[in-house]
């Protein structure tokens, strides 16, 4: 009766299988070896080998580590070893594709080798992301992004530099701000920076394929249509092309074409706000399949812009619903500041010193005239007059003394500055009117207060200079 | 994460380990007239546990423990009595300090440290050791932070140090 039982449950352990969905690229050795126990393929005895295994890496990890000057760590520091190891670990297992052919690998090899193999196998995904760093920095994009521009020249090489495959293999240890148009967040370390700059090679494959002055001037218009300065803002490049490139298309034009004139919106967003949700997709699809077809592009590059086409037709039906396609097709706008140069020179910022010293000699000054007078003598960029206003060198009356001195464009520049957020959704005239001041800083609060005492017509025609001036004019170099 | 339950396990699983080691160093300390019984030591080991785990430490092997039996049994103030409390007491402020002096200091270094201060300035009083040892962490501690600031400040700072 016992034996029956006991192969009653061999049976059953026999019929148990690993559960995919149980494991995830992330810890995969703590998921294959809690799996190969559920499913019988894994002893007690094989999992506490394993385990004892990994703890004899850790241990000489440490004495690594500390150079030989300590036995012990902090918890975090064994914790973050330990994760490291795993990521070895997963790597190689992971590569073996089947998940019982891991746990046999398991079973039959030492984990030592295992973790052998592994850091082999970081270690030449690491090779490979270094050349791939090089192709993105070949094709980067002469695009005035902050966000892309500090990301490829700074960002990434300091990853590259910094990257620890033996104690912080699974850290990802760098501030990647440039947001891409896919991206897969469950990854980590160099297997997660060697997919981003893949998916990055990719978009820049595809936006070399359209004329730069073209893609700077859908830039100032997408900037003018956000009312925000594009360079600031973190959004993807190649989402912004590839929409445009789909609406142009759409509306006749060629595929590289990205100047929609405000005739060809209005004809498209009658069509589009006129089309039902599959027939927005048909559309779409259509011309994803034409800009395909004729920039002959890679193979890899046609899934990932497929990728990005359902949520392109969920923008479009919402907006066309809302009636807001605006806010989604660029059109040509034309530059309203046309008629405003604004010229900042960076010869005109001070240095540090020159800023301290003037600084001294303004709370010298006996009386606010002279404070005034001193600043509007010596200070010659928007830089220099916010670094002193920040630094409280004026009292009370005084800050309403230095705006009462700046003519209208000045003090237009400043809002536009210092109510970036604001003014990109609504007026200055209804901010200053209902703008609250708390959470301000002193020099704000009485900026906002001056403009508030000022009468309509005068904060009208301001609101006139502030929507005429182009973040663009503003350098902040 | 269960890595702390694991790296606890650790410990548990080779005691008998252990307790051969620290049975064997009884010949080098019974000259000084101090001997560590099993139980002494397996009350040693769990102190040291929980020692370890209420700093957030992680130690893989006995040697700290080892060093500072080597190390104290030769003391003028160490009794067969207090033997083993001592040595207790001796891990709490071992891993306290270095948490206290973040790694700072090297294992070898700290123990020599306490030895001479306990033998000379404290005269066995492990309460005087102890916030002796409080007083050199706190040194480092300011220490650390002057290093610190003097890489950070501004340009002209900088290029003048370099």
């Amino acid at each position: 009766m016992a034996s029956e039982e006991m192969n009653e449950y061999r049976g059953w352990i026999a019929e148990r299988k690993v559960r995919r969905s149980r494991l995830t690229r992330h810890q995969y050795t703590i998921g294959l070896l809690q799996e190969g126990r559920h499913a019988g393929l894994l002893t007690s005895e094989e999992t506490m080998r394993i385990q004892q295994g990994l703890m004899l890496i850790l241990q000489e990890l440490i004495l690594r580590y500390t150079q030989g000057e300590s036995t012990s760590v902090t918890t975090e520091t064994a914790e973050d070893i330990m994760l490291s190891v795993l990521y070895a670990t997963d790597a190689y297992l992971f590569g073996l594709g089947q998940p019982e052919q891991a746990i046999d690998c398991l079973k039959r090899m030492s984990i030592r080798d295992i973790y052998t193999q592994g850091v082999e196998t970081v270690s030449q995904c690491f090779a490979d992301t270094k050349q791939l760093y090089e192709d993105v920095s070949q094709t980067m994009v002469q695009v005035p992004i902050d966000a892309y521009r500090l990301t490829i020249d700074e960002s990434l090489p300091v990853f590259l530099r910094k990257y620890g495959m033996i104690f912080h293999a699974h850290n990802t240890m760098a501030s990647i701000d440039y947001p891409l148009a896919q991206d897969d967040m469950k990854l980590q370390g160099v297997f997660y920076m060697k997919q981003y700059l893949e998916r990055l090679q990719l978009e820049n494959t595809f936006c070399n394929q359209f004329d730069l002055q073209a893609i700077l001037e859908l830039l100032s218009h997408y900037g003018r249509m956000c009312r925000f300065d594009y360079r600031m803002e973190l959004f993807n490049l190649f989402q912004l092309i590839l929409n445009q490139s789909v609406f142009s298309t759409l509306c006749g034009g060629a595929p590289t074409e990205l100047r929609i004139s405000v005739a060809q919106y209005e004809r498209l967003a009658r069509r589009l706000a006129s089309l039902s949700e599959d027939e927005i997709r048909t559309a779409i699809t259509s011309a994803l399949t034409i800009i395909q077809q004729e920039l002959k592009l890679d193979h890899q590059l046609i899934p990932y812009m497929d990728g990005c086409k359902e949520e392109l037709v969920q923008r479009v039906k919402h907006a066309a619903e809302y009636n807001s396609l605006d806010h989604v097709i660029v059109m040509e706008r034309q530059s309203a500041a046309s008629s405003r140069v604004i010229s900042f020179d960076k010869a005109d910022v001070m240095s540090s010193a020159q800023l301290r010293r003037l600084l001294d000699q303004i709370h010298s000054c006996a009386s606010t005239e002279e404070k005034v007078k001193l600043m509007l003598q010596k200070v010659h960029s928007i830089h220099d007059y916010l670094d002193l206003l920040e630094s409280n060198c004026l009292y009370g009356d005084e800050y309403e003394a230095l705006f009462r001195a700046f003519g209208e464009m000045e003090l237009a520049i400043l809002a536009k500055v210092v109510f970036y957020e604001e003014l990109r959704n609504e007026s200055l005239v209804s901010f200053i009117s209902a703008g609250s001041e708390e959470d301000r800083s002193e020099w704000q609060r009485h900026f906002v207060r001056f403009l508030r005492d000022k009468d309509q017509d005068a904060l009208r025609s301001m609101d006139r200079c502030v929507n005429e001036l182009d973040y663009e004019q503003l350098s902040f170099n | 994460m269960f890595w702390p339950r694991i790296f606890q396990s650790l410990h548990a699983s080779v005691p008998e380990l252990y307790t051969d080691e620290l049975l064997g160093l009884n010949e080098q300390t019974r000259p000084y007239g101090v001997a560590l019984t099993e139980q002494e030591i397996a009350m040693i080991m769990v102190a040291r546990d929980q020692v370890l785990q209420s700093y957030g430490r992680v130690e893989l092997g006995i040697d700290v423990t080892k060093e500072m039996v080597e190390q104290f049994a030769s003391s003028a103030y160490v009794e067969q009595e207090s033997y083993a409390e001592t040595l207790m007491a001796l891990h709490e402020i071992f891993y306290n300090l270095k948490n206290e002096t973040e790694d700072r200091i090297n294992d070898y270094q700290l123990i020599h440290m306490m030895k001479s201060l306990y033998e000379e300035e404290c005269a066995g009083s492990i309460d005087l050791l102890q916030s002796r040892l409080e007083a050199y962490a706190e040194q480092c501690r300011v220490e650390a932070m002057t290093n610190d600031n003097d890489l950070e400040g501004d340009d002209a700072a900088w290029h003048l140090k370099r």
